[in-house]
């Protein structure tokens, strides 16, 4: 894993300016945030439970949790197939799904030094968010449970590409939905009931939605509150049924590799 | 001049729909992908209201007009000119940027008649679907809004194109960057909301520096009966910021090192 990771981070650190992009993009969009809610909080304390502060803490650590978690795995193993450069993956002596992983931990290191502290400095003294997590031990464990998480689920949608030649239209459907259902645009209290009912069963929540209620230090979907170790627990549960998946996946879609793009 | 410029244009726009229409399905499913796409912050906006909350002053069809024009905007300007970014990024990364060079029209003309975009139609569905349903539920705004909301609108298209070559040519310096669109979308945010919940020094620059509001505030205001900074000095604004993005680019087409590929 080490050799892989290094050399992701090597690859990339060559755009490494193109990350940095990510200090304009991100504190812009928390600006608009930040103006959003400001003007929808006048005059109330709540809003779905949330309190101003808590809101902007949400928004701010979704953004830098993003930054610790991102990856492309889902476009990198459709290229590889559509391309038939897959097939120099079959005769190396480690599986795809491990060298893909190593070179997601690689590259989110390099996003950890240009993207995340830069930006986690400018929330703490540009917009004075106090992003401190209410229980860092669980919060840690809970983003690296989402850091698998946000991994299984793209690969799952890259294995589609062993069906279909041009998945890149499904791909993209799929990764909205997913920022959706995770409540990455926001918190997933704010969807209908039932719908709040059908998300607590999807794997979705457990990308962004709950290390940032972890982070928050309280956990509630649905009506149903849970103690911070209860919900990391079933997000580890979660992360385990996700694995198996996506092996299950992967044996079906392996056998449908011919290697025609080569 | 004007009349075979046309001429190539058209010829650019039936070259790219001819091409695309090889994948039919994929392009389909690329029009489906805009839509939901676009439709994510009218969600957002939409969810909120439903919250019991509200942008003080604004009922939920007035954000939601900002937005469908918005919208609307993306798709005349996306399809039509905004090609050119994703254009010049893929050719200078390519090498093939030199061969717009050696064409007897303007680089920025070549990459704009390459560059239409015809998944980007959805843009447009999406946005006149959701400016008439607010539209259905808002009074009727009368004639002389129409006129000043369409020359507003057509000043929002100006604005795009700025955008648009600033973006180009800042892809002929820096290669291969698709992440110039994050910023894009990330400054233009400042549009699709209602202009006054932001701070006074904020609204001072999405008007006249950095006009964005042009783009989708301003024309909903003005059919919402809603006061918008006078048309002279926001033509102002609009005519500096596209004079700054067309000297940008020469700036950027004279630094070009023909080094891709």
């Amino acid at each position: 894993m080490k050799s892989s990771a290094v050399a992701t981070y090597k690859e990339w650190s060559a755009y490494r300016s193109h990350m940095l992009l990510s200090l304009v993009v991100g504190p812009v969009f928390f600006l608009v945030q930040s103006s959003i809610w400001k003007a929808v909080f006048q005059g109330r304390e709540l809003v779905n439970g949330l309190s101003l502060e808590q809101m902007l803490t949400y928004f701010a650590a979704a953004t830098l949790i993003y930054y610790l978690i991102m990856d492309f795995a889902d476009w990198n193993l459709q290229m590889l197939i559509r391309t038939g450069k897959f097939i120099t993956f079959i005769i190396r002596p480690m599986s795809h799904w491990f060298f893909a992983f190593s070179q997601k931990v690689g590259h989110r290191v390099l996003g950890l030094f240009f993207e995340f502290l830069p930006v986690y400095l400018m929330f703490l003294f540009l917009f004075k968010i106090p992003l401190i997590p209410v229980y860092p031990l669980w919060f840690l464990l809970s983003i690296s449970l989402s850091f698998i998480m946000m991994f299984q689920i793209n690969y799952c949608v890259g294995i589609i590409g062993f069906w279909l030649v041009q998945a890149e239209g499904i791909r993209r459907v799929f990764l909205i939905f997913r920022d959706i259902l995770a409540g990455a645009f926001l918190p997933l209290s704010f969807f209908p009931e039932l719908f709040q009912k059908i998300l607590f069963f999807l794997p979705f929540q457990f990308i962004s939605y709950v290390p940032l209620r972890v982070f928050m230090g309280n956990y509630e979907l649905a009506g149903f509150e849970m103690s911070i170790p209860s919900i990391v627990g079933i997000q580890a549960l979660a992360v385990l049924a996700m694995t198996g998946i996506t092996t299950l996946l992967w044996k079906l879609g392996i056998k449908r590799f011919t290697g025609v793009g080569v | 001049m004007i009349k075979s410029a046309f001429a190539v244009y058209i010829q650019g726009i039936k070259t790219a729909i001819a091409s695309r229409m090889a994948y039919r399905t994929d392009y389909f499913i690329g029009i489906t992908v805009m839509l939901i796409w676009e439709m994510v912050v009218p969600m957002v906006v939409f969810l909120i209201y439903r919250s019991g909350v509200a942008f003080p002053n604004w009922n939920i069809y007035e954000v939601l007009l900002i937005q469908g024009i918005f919208m609307i905007a993306k798709g005349i300007s996306y399809p039509c000119f905004f090609g050119i970014v994703w254009n010049t990024i893929v050719r200078v990364q390519e090498g093939t940027f030199d061969l717009l060079l050696i064409k007897p029209r303007s680089a920025l003309f070549m990459a704009l008649v390459t560059g239409f975009d015809a998944e980007d139609l959805g843009k447009l569905l999406g946005g006149g679907v959701l400016t008439g349903i607010c539209l259905a539920n808002l009074p009727p705004a009368n004639l002389a809004q129409w006129l000043n909301m369409f020359i507003y609108f057509i000043l929002g298209q100006g604005v795009m194109f700025s955008f648009a070559v600033i973006m180009a040519g800042t892809g002929i310096k820096w290669v291969g960057n698709f992440r110039l669109y994050e910023i894009f979308d990330s400054v233009t945010a400042f549009g699709i909301y209602p202009q006054s919940i932001f701070a006074k020094p904020i609204r001072i620059i999405i008007s006249y520096i950095i006009p964005i509001a042009m783009i989708g505030a301003f024309p909903a205001s003005i059919l919402l009966g809603k006061p918008v900074p006078q048309l002279g000095w926001v033509s102002l604004g609009v005519a500096g910021f596209l004079t700054l993005s067309l000297f940008y680019w020469r700036r950027m087409l004279a630094s070009y090192t023909s080094a891709g590929g």
